[in-house]
């Protein structure tokens, strides 16, 4: 990164189902272009690189003078929830071989047990193969490692083709040794094979979630390594010779090695890019305390962020599996604006958790899509203009009312408007349900805080969310339905380092000071590596706690001594009460490594001559239909206001702006509505 | 006009209300199990969560469907004209409560909800406390004849009076756990959580106004008696259904007992469940006082199906018109008959259920093995320790899917192998699917548990319980009945011997070899007609063994593939089948 006062420039490239967006960014000036190419599915990289030189064109600059490259992928993500990964294997401890398959012996608390169906595993017991071993609960080797017998095992992997191996043998998290050797042999008998070791993904107790960790990761590895492998080619080629950084589930980047080494950390970055985003946009617009809803087409995410601190949480999931690893700390419900709307046989409205998905997508899509979905009630109610994507898109009013007449109103008996907007109403329910999770549930009072709605649907929400929870103030971001350019652009490199901790240890200081010691070496080897400059390195310790007896821990800073104070008083905020009787005792440490990277700040707006609408439409309130003024998002500039109704139309995203709330533009081009 | 539309729930606000009551009580959930104590509570997750109405009337209730009625018995003894706001009920007595609480271990709280002075709901917390005293520690155990073998007994109580908490209640039920600390951790978990219900039921009353919520809560009960009527009536014609089901015995010398149930439909549409002819009460503890809303509701389970749109509550009982059962019955057993082990007829129960649904023709799951449990409480570096492991088992194969393999029940999660070792003197040395267990079946049963444990204490006491090793779980529609477990001590060795199977006072010592084997579920449909691929997967897997793919299912596999040729010439001779298997094929099972 010492290069950066020669190359300011970043690029951060988001690759779409339909479109690559790419936003370049000099650090120096604060100036930032934007480009937009077709997306290329079978090889994506194509579009990145043409995409990177288009934008360059706009700004007339050039390759060598990018610092760094910006990159947020799905395709972990993706690859996990088709079940698409590489074929894998599971190696494990002798005797053990069913873990997977019986996972927690559960069946899920809102399951039915007449109905339910326990869903395949990414690797059927056919292909789980156990080697002799055995670490007892305190690291000690009980039996040691037969590499025969992991011999054994790698020539099974090899006849039944498997293209990656997962590792994970009991205990492995305290005594990593034989799992490090079962790791290393195996990649010198099966070359080409990708393996993963579960101690390198999530060194921490719990055998059935290390083992479903560690097969995710060996289940991407190879797609992500052959696309970030590519993309650096062509990087290259394109005489960029600037670092290719990824987004991660934790908010921040990271180099291309690190990621190939665990992938699966990019498995929740999908919608941490644009919490980011919100973020830096809050900050230039002085809000520290933000709630932020992220509603795209099939789900919607809420996070809330205080004094700008990304909060973390290793209780995430992908699909079916859990997936604890380090992420943002978020809530992501099946609510969108594709999500369907119908009446169930006993006459109840549900929406959701359906999706008409891109294909055929909402009925006033007219690509074929007959059913009710929530952008069809807002079509119906005059809340977005007549044609999105800048006039290229003609939305069709009269399938969307007939979609949600038939699927709606008439089954319920209900007028067409009250159908949409009880459509509506069921879909914000939900959100708040999710706002008040983040929120209320943990403590803070929403009303404290700026609600940033965003995502292709979000500004469409956000006042009506707001108003629900007593939140008077929306923050509309410049660029909404692309806000994790934004977030990319403003992300720091980011990498957590854990370590469990025996309960005869969790009592001495010292020790614990030790081990911090030893995470903060971990810490400088992966910093070294990113090349992060030693003025530009920082380090959190932070301590995992309960009351002796609990199962879930509290993230407490580690200050030494206090920690048991700090947690009581974590866990009165939190639950409600505390126990003086129990007995605090520190489960896991965690190192927050983080490597600050030159800021791109949001840029600034012109200055303008004043809001002028351009044209008028008619939406139906509750209170009865008014004429609410369309503007052009792209001619508001620093300090236009008006008040509603009013609708702003952007490329990528609509904000409804209901009456009784004012909009007023910032000088970084967030848009600020005030009501209640 | 007597309507008025500002009090009555539409369609719309029914549904956020909806979605505002299970966020609410996933909160509640999340809370318990977050802030517990016990291993019990907080690993294996016994603990469930309930609302009701101004009324006591359940409106959204668990998918568990083993609760009766809760709010009843608080009610007998504090009329609910004089509750208070801040009044917390607690109770876990099993025969004041007609069956409510079916095991003292189970502690109810329960809380009023009021608004404006206006009582609008009631919240409830559940879960199972560790240990309560009683003859062994845990509190359950086989040997217990006697329900005050079985711990402290707590008729309904008001715990706190408007806020003011009785303190001496709760000492003295912590002096008479053996585990005081988790006793009190546990507690408070649960009041906690009561806590906040009662925050987030008030929240949502003042929200939408008392009236649409009582509105909203009538029409959750009211859609589900319609759908589950409506099935009843589908499934069965006018007659009178029946079916027997089986559990193996009480541990105290009484053989198999016989659940036998009949269900009547009569001309005028009214459905009567009959259980009186069930097998007398015994001295051991599996008597399961069944409070008459749990077949109801358990019958609403199954009928529901996986619809998430739907919830559990009263409106499964209220579809059945009688319940009958007979005083001195392993189902209604006369105080002070001992209960601790009901679970395993519980879970027969259900199971028969579902073969009155297949008598009549439905596609209901083959029979399930009941849940194993095993206790085992010892010395180790002299302090004593109660390790109580639930063991998975299989389920019953479906007209859709396999029976699932190796779960325990709703909601009720394993301890991992790395924390069982950690907290408790044994270690494992095997935990994996009960090959072969599973019912031959187009659709296999569930496979069961292999768990083997090396005692590493000095000295301890084994309880256990595991049922159907006489009696295994039935097959339907041509499937076969799942195969038995076993519970053996130093398996392999010339110290080999077999545990009975429900048993206490089992003495083991550190090296001793602890091995439980627990049973699969039936199958369904012929096995002939399960494709040969789906079997060599299982034999691959391990689920089911070459010898068992060629005799049960008639599919040969050489190495890792399906020999073809011997394969079509073994399923050209097609054993007949008939409607139900256990052990062998028979047209009804008595």
């Amino acid at each position: 990164m010492s290069s950066t006062e020669a190359r300011p420039l970043s690029v951060a490239v988001d690759i779409g189902g339909t479109f690559t967006d790419i936003t370049l960014q000099d650090s120096e000036t604060g100036l930032a272009w934007t480009a937009k190419t077709p997306s290329t599915p079978h090889d994506p990289s194509i579009a990145f690189l043409t995409g990177v030189r288009l934008a360059l064109e706009v700004a007339a600059e050039s390759a060598s003078r990018i610092g760094r490259v910006l990159h947020g992928t799905t395709i972990a993500t993706n690859l996990i929830l088709e079940n698409k990964g590489a074929r894998t294997a599971l190696i494990t401890t002798a005797g053990f071989r069913h873990v997977l398959e019986i996972g927690r012996q559960d069946i899920p608390r809102r399951a039915n047990l007449h109905a339910w169906v326990k869903p395949a595993r990414p690797v059927p017991p056919s292909r789980v193969f156990e080697v002799v071993e055995r670490i007892g609960a305190d690291g000690a080797v009980l039996t040691p490692l037969d590499e025969a017998s992991v011999l054994a095992a790698a020539e099974a992997c090899r006849e039944s083709g498997v293209a990656a191996i997962a590792v994970c043998l009991l205990h492995a998290f305290t005594a990593p040794a034989h799992e490090q050797r079962v790791a290393e042999m195996l990649r010198a008998a099966l070359p080409g094979v990708a393996i993963t070791a579960s101690v390198d993904v999530l060194p921490v107790v719990r055998e059935y979630e290390r083992s479903l960790a560690a097969i995710l990761n060996a289940q991407v590895m190879p797609a992500v390594s052959t696309y970030v492998a590519r993309l650096e080619e062509r990087l290259v080629e394109a005489g960029i010779a600037a670092p290719l950084l990824l987004m991660k589930s934790n908010g921040g980047v990271a180099g291309a090695a690190s990621i190939r080494r665990a992938p699966a950390v990019t498995a929740l970055s999908g919608p941490a890019a644009g919490v980011v985003g919100a973020r830096a946009v809050a900050e230039a617009a002085g809000v520290p305390n933000i709630l932020t809803v992220d509603i795209g087409g099939t789900s919607a995410d809420i996070c809330l962020m205080r004094g700008g601190a990304l909060q973390l949480t290793q209780r995430g999931s992908v699909g079916d599996w859990p997936l604890p690893l380090p992420m943002m700390d978020m809530v992501t419900i099946g609510a969108g604006g594709g999500s369907l709307a119908r009446v169930t046989r006993e006459g109840a409205l549900a929406v959701g958790p359906e999706s008409a998905g891109a294909n055929p997508g909402p009925a006033c899509y007219g690509r074929g899509g007959t059913r009710a979905t929530v952008t069809d009630a807002h079509v119906v109610l005059g809340h977005l203009p007549a044609a999105l994507l800048g006039g290229r898109m003609a939305l069709d009013v009269a399938a969307a009312a007939q979609a949600v007449q038939r699927e709606v109103a008439t089954p319920l008996g209900l007028g067409l408007y009250e159908a949409a907007r009880g459509i509506l109403a069921v879909v914000d329910s939900n959100m708040v349900g999710a706002l008040r999770v983040v929120s209320v549930e943990r403590g803070h009072d929403p009303r404290d805080f700026a609600l940033v709605p965003f995502g292709g649907a979000g500004p469409l929400h956000g006042c009506a969310l707001a108003a629900m929870l007593g939140i008077t103030r929306v923050l509309v971001p410049p660029a909404p339905g692309v806000l994790c350019a934004q977030g990319l652009l403003s992300a720091d490199m980011r990498a957590e380092f854990s370590r469990s901790i025996l309960p005869a240890q969790a009592g001495d200081p010292a020790l614990i000071d030790a081990a911090f010691v030893a995470l903060e070496a971990e810490a400088e080897a992966w910093f070294a590596e990113e090349g992060v400059a030693p003025e530009a390195r920082s380090t959190t310790p932070t301590v995992l706690m309960r009351y002796a007896g609990q199962g879930a821990e509290l993230p407490v800073p580690w200050r030494g001594e206090d920690a048991a104070a700090d947690f009581a008083a974590a866990h009165r905020a939190l639950y409600g009460f505390d126990l003086p009787e129990g007995r605090a005792e520190i489960v896991t440490l965690r190192l927050e490594a983080v490597g600050a990277l030159p800021p791109n700040p949001v840029p600034f707006l012109a200055a303008g001559v004043g809001a002028r609408p351009t044209g008028t439409q008619t939406v139906h309130f509750e209170a009865g239909p008014a004429e609410a003024a369309l503007f052009d998002r792209a001619s508001l500039s620093s300090g236009d206001c008006f008040v509603g109704p009013a609708i702003v139309t952007q490329l990528d995203a609509t904000t409804l702006v209901p009456p009784g709330w004012t909009a007023e533009v910032l000088p970084r081009g967030a848009m600020l509505l005030i009501g209640g | 006009m007597d309507f008025h539309p500002a009090a009555i729930c539409n369609p719309v606000t029914l549904e956020i209300v909806r979605g505002a009551i299970r966020a609410a009580q996933a909160e509640m959930e999340a809370l318990i199990e977050r802030t517990a104590m016990s291993a019990f509570i907080r690993e294996k997750k016994d603990f469930y969560t309930a609302l009701f109405d101004a009324e006591g009337v359940m409106a959204v209730g668990s998918n568990v469907p083993v609760f009766g009625d809760i709010c009843g018995p608080v009610f007998a003894h504090f009329p609910k004209e004089t509750m208070r706001q801040g009044d917390l009920y607690w109770y876990n007595d099993c025969y004041g409560s007609k069956g409510a609480v079916s095991h003292s271990n189970d502690q109810v709280f329960l809380a009023p909800v009021f608004v404006d002075g206006a009582r609008v709901a009631f919240v409830m917390g559940w879960a199972h406390f560790a240990d309560i005293g009683g003859l062994r520690p845990g509190s359950i155990s086989p040997d217990a004849t006697e329900i005050f073998h079985e711990g402290v007994i707590i008729p309904p109580t008001r715990l706190i009076t408007a806020g003011v908490l009785n303190e001496a209640a709760l000492a003295i039920f912590y002096r008479n756990s053996r585990y005081p600390k988790l006793a009190q951790g546990d507690a408070r978990a649960l009041m906690a959580s009561v806590d906040l219900g009662v925050v987030r039921m008030r929240e949502i009353a003042q929200r939408f106004g008392a009236p649409v919520l009582a509105d909203a809560l009538r029409q959750l009960l009211a859609r589900t008696l319609e759908t589950v009527r409506a099935r009843l009536m589908e499934t069965f014609a006018v007659g009178t259904y029946r079916f027997t089901d089986r559990i193996d015995g009480d541990g105290h010398g009484s053989g198999t007992l016989r659940l036998r149930f009949a269900l009547t439909r009569t001309p005028e549409d009214r459905f009567i469940l009959d259980a009186t002819e069930t097998d007398d009460q015994s001295p051991g503890p599996v008597n399961f006082l069944m409070n008459r809303d749990v077949p109801g509701m358990a019958l609403g389970l199954y009928f529901l199906g996986g619809d998430p749109t739907q919830v559990v509550n009263a409106g499964g009982p209220r579809a059945l018109d009688e319940v009958l059962l007979r005083e001195g019955s392993l189902l209604a057993p006369r105080f002070p008959a001992a209960l601790g082990m009901r679970g395993l007829t519980m879970m027969r129960m259900l199971a028969a259920l579902n073969g009155l649904v297949s008598v009549a023709g439905g596609e209901a799951p083959a029979a399930h093995a009941a849940y194993v449990i095993m206790l085992l409480r010892g010395t180790t570096g002299g302090k004593p320790f109660l390790m109580s492991d639930g063991l998975g088992v299989g389920y019953g194969a479906r007209g859709f899917a396999d029976g699932i393999d190796g779960v325990y029940f709703v909601a009720q999660e394993n301890y991992p192998i790395e924390f069982l070792e950690l907290e408790y003197p044994i270690r494992l040395r095997h935990y994996a699917l009960h090959c072969d267990s599973g019912g031959p079946g187009r659709w296999r049963g569930g496979c069961g548990i292999i768990r083997e444990y090396e005692i590493l204490a000095e000295e301890s006491i084994l309880a256990v319980r595991l049922d159907g090793v006489e009696n295994p779980p039935w097959g339907a529609a041509g499937g076969q009945s799942g195969r038995p477990g076993r519970v053996m001590l130093n398996p392999g060795t010339p110290q080999e011997r077999t545990l009975r199977p429900l048993s206490d006072g089992n003495r083991l010592v550190r090296g001793d070899i602890l091995r439980i084997e627990t049973g699969g579920g039936g199958g369904r449909g012929h096995p002939f007609d399960r494709p040969a691929e789906a079997v060599l997967e299982d034999v691959l897997g391990g689920l089911v063994s070459a010898p068992a793919a060629a005799r049960d299912y008639g599919v040969v596999v050489a190495g890792r593939a399906v020999d073809a040729a011997a394969t079509a010439a073994l399923r050209a001779k097609r054993p007949e089948t008939r409607a139900f298997h256990r052990g062998s094929y028979a047209d009804v099972l008595d």
